[in-house]
């Protein structure tokens, strides 16, 4: 039964449309099973999920191991991680990776507990080492800094993989994948948390994830009263507004504003950068974004080097302009 | 002999410095231009013992040690030096000679609205022909059967705007025809007292600074602080209690000035180098850094002293000197450093350095303490 | 009563950290330490259930020595007793080291527990990793990312949103949770609970060796993971930078970039709603 060298990706499949996080580690993981040479297989959990388990190997799953049954019909920490464990320690894999949802970044502790071995969180990129060591790599330190971190001993190797990170592939019909139907074991014990209710209320209209344009905003805009007028701006451009963890921790914002590590990653075509120094940990998640301008009083700031225009004044000041003269073309 | 601060100290800052940053400093610049005295962020403090920090806990106080007073008033005044003051003045001049020389009765009776900050309080010496020369007041004490009735008018009384328990000091005839001066506790709503216009100061200008008026203002015979004749020993002994205060006030001007040119130091580019690289600025820098530690020590010492339970008038009156010359030095340094910024409202520096210059009048002007520390050092052997 | 155990970091008061591009270290030293803000949340929950319940706060926290200020303030919070995990050996630790030594002294050293309370990730790290590992290792169900509990017989119930899923969940206790940073909104201390606190300065401190750890016991070595490179992300792309008065900037922004910034006008201009907190 061994398949030392396959990566297993787990299927989080939980608010499809919104979450493509599988899909994206997925497309990685085949590239990374091009070195390594293992299998690229996924693992679903859950009651009538054959739509997810085609879904996966249209997107690279070369093997899918389900576990299909009703009493899997909801999300539940205990019994899925207890499931993920027990199919590991009998399929061995070298490697597991899983989407840095909450519902990921609390079933991934557990389970790598469960298996005795280490775990990255919130992963920027994957690589492989010469030795065929995953080397996953996150933002640390503070976010100042990005580390390398292997799991050198203990197998299986284990990271959380922040949504938006990877670009999935494209839809293959024609993919050809194994499908392994296993069934639920009869001796997990009782779940000790129930779900009294639930209920599907997504955050906002837009997600800052796929907003064409974004306004971020650091401690540079002053206070939160300051901070405010950003939301004007926003509303006048169309545009999402983002904030780095100083202001977050601040209260200026809800966490749901926090790009960058433990917040989300945007790809915007604009970004405006109001009073960002650049931590890493923020910075780390706009390489996607295709046009950057950046208002900082400190022209040596990394979110001023790395804009494709930077303008050298006081954030607040620039953001009460702009807001001015759009309120004029509008009138015009 | 260890310079390390105390982990409970440590503490205290920085339990001071996350309130006021957060809930003080983004109204700041608004409080000082519009002269405003923020009630709604008095309420705040109220709860975290900014209004009684000396004051025992029976009475519903903090119970602090004197460094611990000290350090919070320097980190208030970082932030805000007009509060810094409003909080100084009501915990050592207003409720520490009540503390020290009041009556049971007395304690029981003004402290604890005090320590809740429900009352704040006020100390009114100065007169148009009083300040460094007590025995210029004016304002008398007339004795009758059930107290005694106060007429007079005192001016620059800081709080005086939003005071709730004011002493006030006036002089009264006594049998043998001679002048004492003595200290009464007023209250608000005492018939007969009055607050005048706020003054409109350079600085400080979120303090309330304002006059007092006292007409046929009658105090029940229970509202005489010490003894008849006391005046001028509670009026000093407040002094030397007030001058740790504003020598930490000024202090925390100081710092704040200091730590505004450090980043903008490192922020502006002239010449292709951020202003930092430049040694003019780096002297500038080193100066102010030396002056505020050294200030700082003073003020720490003189707590310490204060704590001990030693003499500590000599020690309060060359912190106080030092630190109110260090602050208008270094917050200059600071408007020099951020040039044509520095003197504009945009930037901190040109409100710290307005704030800075009265440290250097009020609580006996520089010229008094070196009165102090010279009558201190000659009186000592030889 | 209920045995609540808080555990809680101290972290460098700077979010960025001076860092020395020579040497490849960050300028630790340099920094303050403070309460992590997501563990401060944790014992405000705590703090929140005391004031309904009989409850036993024990706040603990595993660090170098500096860490035992933190300590006192979670008691002048209002937390009963203070422990520091501390030992030179437990420098380094991975997530499922640091929660293994956790575990260690709650099992240990206090093993009558009802309810262990985290933050849900700390300020410095951010991998939301120890609770869950701690709970695993105590044999415990968890919750995380929570933003309201509320303490029944032997069970709690509690509310979160989490993935866009709005969720109340019961669970057995003992049990694990962890506050979301929206939630519990810790209240500001007291200069007289920092008095108080030092009146009774009693901070239990516990090493490796008394947590049952033997002679050869080393987090560093131990951690299942290693560090094996650190990097400060470069960026060298040619940037166009702009000076000037601020209405000569925005006049040049408009001239040049016009186009980009009202590229999102026209569409639904009155309708956003802010996302207030």
């Amino acid at each position: 039964m061994k398949s030392a060298k396959d990566i297993w990706v787990f299927g989080d499949y939980r608010n499809y449309f919104q979450n493509r996080v599988t899909l994206q580690i997925l497309a990685r993981a085949v590239d990374l099973a091009t070195t390594t040479g293992g299998k690229v297989c996924a693992v679903v959990f859950g009651h009538n999920v054959n739509n997810y388990v085609a879904e996966y190997i249209a997107h690279g799953a070369q093997k899918v191991y389900v576990v299909d049954d009703e009493r899997l019909s909801l999300y539940s920490l205990e019994t899925y991680s207890r499931l993920l464990t027990r199919l590991a320690k009998e399929y061995k894999p070298e490697t597991i990776l899983v989407g840095a949802t909450r519902f990921g970044q609390e079933m991934a502790p557990r389970v790598a507990k469960q298996l005795g071995t280490g775990l990255t969180a919130d992963c920027i990129d994957l690589e492989i080492d010469k030795k065929g060591i995953l080397v996953q790599i996150a933002p640390s330190f503070g976010g100042n800094l990005i580390a390398k971190i292997i799991t050198p001993v203990q197998k299986p190797q284990m990271a959380t993989i922040r949504p938006g990170t990877f670009q999935e592939q494209p839809h293959d019909d024609n993919a050809i994948g194994e499908t392994i139907i296993l069934p639920l074991p009869k001796d997990l014990p009782e779940d000790r948390i129930r779900l009294i209710s639930s209920e599907y209320r997504p955050a906002k209209k837009q997600k800052i994830e796929d907003a064409d344009i974004v306004i971020c905003g650091g401690r540079g805009m002053g206070s939160k009263g300051k901070f405010k007028k950003l939301f004007d701006l926003a509303c006048l451009m169309n545009a999402e507004v983002g904030a780095t963890r100083p202001v977050v921790y601040s209260e200026w914002i809800s966490h749901e504003a926090l790009v960058g590590q433990a917040g989300k990653n945007i790809k915007p075509k604009i970004l405006m950068s109001f009073g960002i120094s650049g931590a890493i940990q923020h910075t780390a998640a706009l390489t996607d974004a295709d046009f950057i301008i950046a208002i900082n009083k400190n022209p040596n700031a990394t979110m001023m080097k790395m804009a494709d225009v930077a303008i050298v004044a006081d954030a607040n000041q620039v953001c009460l302009g702009i807001i001015k003269a759009l309120k004029e073309k509008i009138r015009d | 002999m260890d310079f390390n601060p105390c982990m409970k100290h440590q503490l205290i800052r920085k339990t001071v410095r996350e309130f006021v940053e957060s809930e003080i400093k983004p109204h700041v610049a608004l409080m000082d231009k519009e002269s405003r005295f923020p009630w709604e962020i008095i309420e705040k403090m109220k709860p975290l013992n900014f209004f009684g920090l000396q004051v025992p806990k029976i009475y519903g106080g903090a119970d602090l040690d004197t460094i611990s007073y000290a350090i919070t008033i320097e980190e208030l005044s970082r932030v805000s030096a007009a509060l810094g003051l409003c909080v100084t003045v009501h915990n050592s001049v207003g409720i520490f000679p009540i503390l020290k020389f009041g009556t049971k009765e007395q304690q029981n009776r003004f402290i604890p609205a005090m320590a809740s900050g429900d009352s704040i309080g006020a100390f009114c010496l100065t007169e148009a022909n009083a300040g460094s020369d007590a025995g210029g007041v004016e304002t008398n004490a007339v004795e009758t059967k059930d107290g005694f009735i106060l007429n007079g008018t005192k001016i620059f009384v800081t709080n005086g705007g939003v005071c709730g328990t004011i002493l006030v000091f006036a002089v009264s005839e006594g049998r043998d025809k001679k002048n004492y001066a003595s200290v009464f506790i007023v209250e608000k709503d005492c018939p007969g007292f009055s607050v005048g216009e706020i003054e409109d100061l350079c600085g400080m200008r979120a303090n309330p600074v304002s006059s007092l008026f006292f007409e046929d203002c009658k105090v029940p015979e229970t509202n005489l602080l010490g003894k008849m004749g006391q005046g001028m020993k509670i009026g000093l002994i407040a002094l030397d209690t007030g001058r740790i205060g504003i020598a930490a006030q000024a202090l925390g001007i100081a710092q704040a000035a200091f730590e505004s040119s450090i980043s903008y130091a490192k922020e502006r580019q002239q010449f292709n180098k951020p202003l930092s690289k430049f040694q003019t600025i780096q002297n500038y820098l080193a100066e102010m850094a030396t002056k505020i530690d050294a200030s700082r020590l003073l003020v720490y010492r003189a707590a310490a002293c204060k704590d001990s339970g030693k003499a500590f008038s000599e020690a309060s009156s060359m912190a106080k000197l030092y630190c109110s010359a260090t602050a208008k030095e270094v917050t200059d340094m600071a408007v020099q450093i951020h040039g044509g910024y520095g003197y504009s409202k945009e930037y901190d520096v040109e409100r710290y350095f307005r704030d800075a210059k009265v440290t250097q009048i009020y609580e006996g002007t520089s010229e008094v303490q070196k009165m102090v520390i010279a009558r201190s050092i000659l009186s000592k052997p030889s | 009563m209920l045995n609540i155990i808080v555990c809680i970091k101290q972290v460098p008061m700077v979010s960025e950290l001076p860092w020395n591009s020579k040497t490849g270290t960050l300028k630790r030293e340099l920094a303050e330490g403070m309460m992590d803000p997501a563990s401060r949340r944790a014992l405000e929950a705590a703090l929140q259930i005391k004031e309904n319940l009989d409850a036993n706060i024990c706040a603990v926290t595993m660090g170098p020595a500096m860490a035992e200020e933190i300590l006192h303030q979670a008691k002048a919070l209002g937390a009963d007793e203070g422990v520091l995990l501390t030992d030179r050996r437990m420098a380094g630790a991975d997530t499922f080291l640091t929660s293994h030594i956790l575990s260690r002294f709650i099992q240990r050293e206090y093993n009558s527990f009802d309810l262990v309370i985290c933050g849900s990730q700390t300020s410095d790290s951010e991998t939301a990793q120890v609770g869950p590992q701690l709970a695993e290792d105590l044999g415990i169900p968890a919750i995380g990312y929570i933003n309201k509990i509320s303490v029944k017989e032997n069970t709690v119930e509690v509310q979160r949103h989490v993935d866009d899923f709005f969720e109340t969940l019961s669970m057995d206790l003992p049990g694990l949770v962890t506050i979301d940073l929206s939630a519990y909104k810790p209240r500001y201390l007291a200069l007289e609970g920092v008095e108080k606190a030092f009146e009774n300065p009693d901070i239990r401190i516990i090493d490796a060796e008394k947590l049952g750890f033997n002679d050869d016991f080393n987090a560093l070595k131990d951690s299942p993971t290693r560090i094996i490179d650190v990097f400060s992300p470069t960026t060298q792309n040619e940037n166009r930078v702009l000076k000037g008065a601020v209405k000569k900037l925005v006049d040049q922004l408009f001239d040049e970039y016009g186009k980009v910034i009202s590229s999102g006008m026209g569409k639904d201009l009155k309708t956003h709603e802010h996302d207030e907190v």
